[in-house]
């Protein structure tokens, strides 16, 4: 076996430790016919590994309850109930009966319940697929011994890296931050669920491995290298102590980058840039507050929702806005409503569909289910009395859109007045340029709106017809493509020209060559994972604005993406030397 | 036999939690409870079942117990559906 893995580095570190591997998967049951005399063990020997199931999901359910809190825990009762349905049971119980193991006798009764969920008319019912799955493999694997992979089994303090299939948000919320230093996934690319996850949380983790499960059998000693994307399998004493120089060098840098906390991110020739943290977890903003950050350029609400079975309520929302509000102590927090669908979905489930982002998601979701969009209005609108909040709207594509949101938004305001709540009448509201539509119209929505916020992933995505999610076509997003650069710079434009404020909040703001071609096409406004705001600003007191035009200009008038990289990444270079962060984000080297 | 007919008013419909808060109430009895949606009949006890009933915002059960306390198992069930299950 090749002992070096390569896939797509996620997020940066390295860490050495065992592999944990998580193949959350239905076993295949060979069918086993038991004799009449066996017939009672066999039904006692079903009945103790439900048992001994839903002691463990209490345990997960507590450990989730402990780290998530309690509506995220409530998906495991769930599934203890569905353990100790009679029916179930029953049905099970009657197959032993007929001579099967316990292990084929339930592996044919949840083969015909997941079907028929699957297959049900109601989104809701579809939606708890997932859940019957998930009780499906933890009872087949107790029956048949299989090594145990529960993703919360792993002691505190053994510094695993996690390899799984895809980190599901039911596996995240389960994710011991104590025992797992770095995650590594066959699926995914740079910009999915759990790669932003793993940055967030600073863990290293490479994705887009493809066979990473296949190959390995769990337990083995491995370095997980999140800069380069590699997973080195049985790594040699010299080869661990290289990664371990390296994870040295890569510490001290960052130590000394920490010390740029206080420094004002300005360009040598005297531009001042606004750096602001993305926060995904309101327990996330006490870190993010002392990064040196001026301000929360995105705040993401979907965290509050996915892996939920019930909405949250305003309460709770207010209390998570105001969270954040208060620990940047009145700088500016932008907080986006609710970007669910596509690759996110929300509690109590939305249907499947052939396009989920061309589909019903983010502001359209909103608009059309108003009633829980003026939850997380009202919610908005109180917290803003402990700072300066600013509400932003994802995805939008029409000026109908805002019209539609501002009239919402005045009807909240009307009911909290109604009840007696207090807030914060005229929150600026802004809107996300995420689609072709919305750049090509900024002129449009100028007259309307407070600011603007370019969202790269999701620009890049739209304009390329490339699917970020999708493995096989991750060398194809190219956010450096002359089309993405020509949308920006107009965006900007239109934008300064109308005196609102432009920011880009997009995860590939991070990326220095991103960094310096944002600078030169007029951006002053940039929005970073907390952990990169010291290498962001690290790379703003390095370069020269008029020097950034310069690579801009040439790099949109490029013929295509790898031109206008070398562009920038030749001027890049030139003015820092041969540091080893410029490499992060290249494609060419 | 006791029977009553309950509307669900909760927003979101009997969707994985409630579903199984339902099946925790009906379990405390000791009468066979079967909930009616239309043509589909459920085991009251079961998860599985009440999920299946898909029953979303609006839609009309009917609630039936069968044994010694079947008319305090009804009106448990009637109270948790009309309680939103703390839900909006």
């Amino acid at each position: 076996m090749d002992r070096a893995l390569t896939g797509i580095p996620a997020s940066p570190g390295i860490v050495v430790g065992p592999v944990h591997l998580l193949r959350w998967e239905v076993p295949d049951v060979p069918t086993h016919i038991i004799p009449d005399d066996a017939i009672p063990a066999e039904l006692e020997r079903y009945r103790a590994a439900v048992e001994r199931a839903k002691e463990r999901l209490a345990g997960v359910r507590d450990r989730a309850a402990a780290q998530a809190g309690p509506e995220e825990a409530a998906i495991f009762d769930v599934q203890i109930s569905m353990l100790e349905d009679r029916d179930l049971a029953n049905q099970v119980e009657s197959y032993i009966r007929q001579n099967l193991a316990a292990e084929k006798a339930f592996d044919v009764v949840l083969h015909e319940w997941r079907a028929r969920f699957a297959h049900h008319a109601s989104p809701m019912m579809r939606e708890r697929v997932g859940d019957l799955t998930d009780i499906h493999i933890r009872l087949l694997s107790i029956l048949i011994g299989l090594p145990d992979h529960d993703p919360v089994d792993v002691p505190k303090g053994t510094k695993a890296i996690l390899v799984t299939h895809d980190l599901t948000p039911s596996l995240t919320v389960q994710l011991d931050r104590d025992a797992i230093a770095g995650i590594a996934t066959d699926a995914g690319t740079r910009t999915a669920h759990v790669a932003i996850l793993a940055r967030s949380l600073g863990l290293p983790a490479v994705v887009g491995l493809r066979d990473a499960t296949l190959r390995l059998a769990g337990g083995e000693n491995a370095v997980l290298d999140g800069s380069t994307g590699t997973l080195v399998v049985n790594p040699t004493d010299a080869e661990v102590a290289v990664f371990q120089h390296r994870a040295e060098r890569e510490e001290r840098d960052e130590a000394e980058l920490r010390l740029l906390a206080t420094a004002e991110p300005v360009t040598t020739d005297g531009e001042r840039i606004v750096l602001r943290a993305n926060v995904d977890l309101p327990e996330e903003s006490p870190q993010a507050a002392t990064s040196g950050a001026e301000g929360v350029g995105l705040m993401r609400t979907e965290f509050l929702v996915v892996g939920r079975t019930t909405m949250p309520d305003e309460e709770e929302q207010y209390r998570a806005y105001r969270r954040v509000v208060e620990a940047f102590n009145g700088r500016p927090v932008v907080i986006r409503t609710f970007d669910i669908g596509g690759d996110k979905l929300p509690a109590g489930g939305f249907p499947h569909e052939a396009n989920p982002f061309l589909g019903w998601r983010a502001i359209r979701m909103c608009l059309d289910e108003s009633d829980l969009f003026k939850v997380q209005l009202r919610a908005l609108l109180r917290a803003g009395l402990h700072g300066d909040v600013r509400i932003m709207l994802p995805l939008v594509v029409t000026i109908d859109e805002v019209r539609s949101a501002r009239q919402l938004l005045d009807e909240a305001a009307a009911e909290l007045e109604e009840r007696n709540v207090p807030f914060q009448r005229n929150l600026p509201l802004g809107v996300m340029i995420e689609t072709p539509a919305a750049a090509m119209c900024a002129d449009v929505f100028a007259k309307e709106v407070a600011f603007f916020s370019i969202g790269t992933n999701d620009l890049v995505q739209y304009t390329l017809a490339v699917d970020r999610g999708n493995v096989n076509l991750a060398a194809r997003f190219t956010p450096l493509h002359p089309a993405v650069l020509r949308l920006v710079k107009h965006t900007v434009d239109v934008g300064r020209a109308a005196g609102l404020e432009v920011a880009v909040c997009g995860e590939m703001a991070s990326q220095p060559v991103m960094v310096f071609a944002l600078i030169g096409l007029g951006v002053r406004q940039l929005s970073v994972a907390p952990r990169a705001v010291p290498l962001v600003k690290h790379i703003i007191r390095g370069i020269s604005a008029e020097l950034a035009v310069e690579a801009a200009t040439a790099a949109i008038a490029s013929d295509n993406a790898a031109g206008a990289e070398r562009q920038l990444a030749g001027r890049l270079r030139a003015a820092f030397g041969d540091a080893s962060f410029l490499g992060d984000g290249l494609l060419v080297s | 036999m006791a029977e009553r007919s309950a509307k669900i008013v909760n927003k979101l419909g009997i969707h994985a939690r409630p579903a199984a808060e339902i099946v925790k109430t009906a379990s405390r009895f000791g009468s066979s409870i079967t909930i009616v949606r239309d043509d589909l009949e459920v085991n009251g006890k079961s998860i599985m079942g009440v999920m299946m009933l898909a029953a979303e915002y609006g839609s009309e059960l009917l609630l039936r117990a069968d044994g010694s306390d079947e008319e305090d198992a009804v009106s448990a069930i009637a109270k948790l559906i009309e309680s939103k299950f703390g839900e909006s």
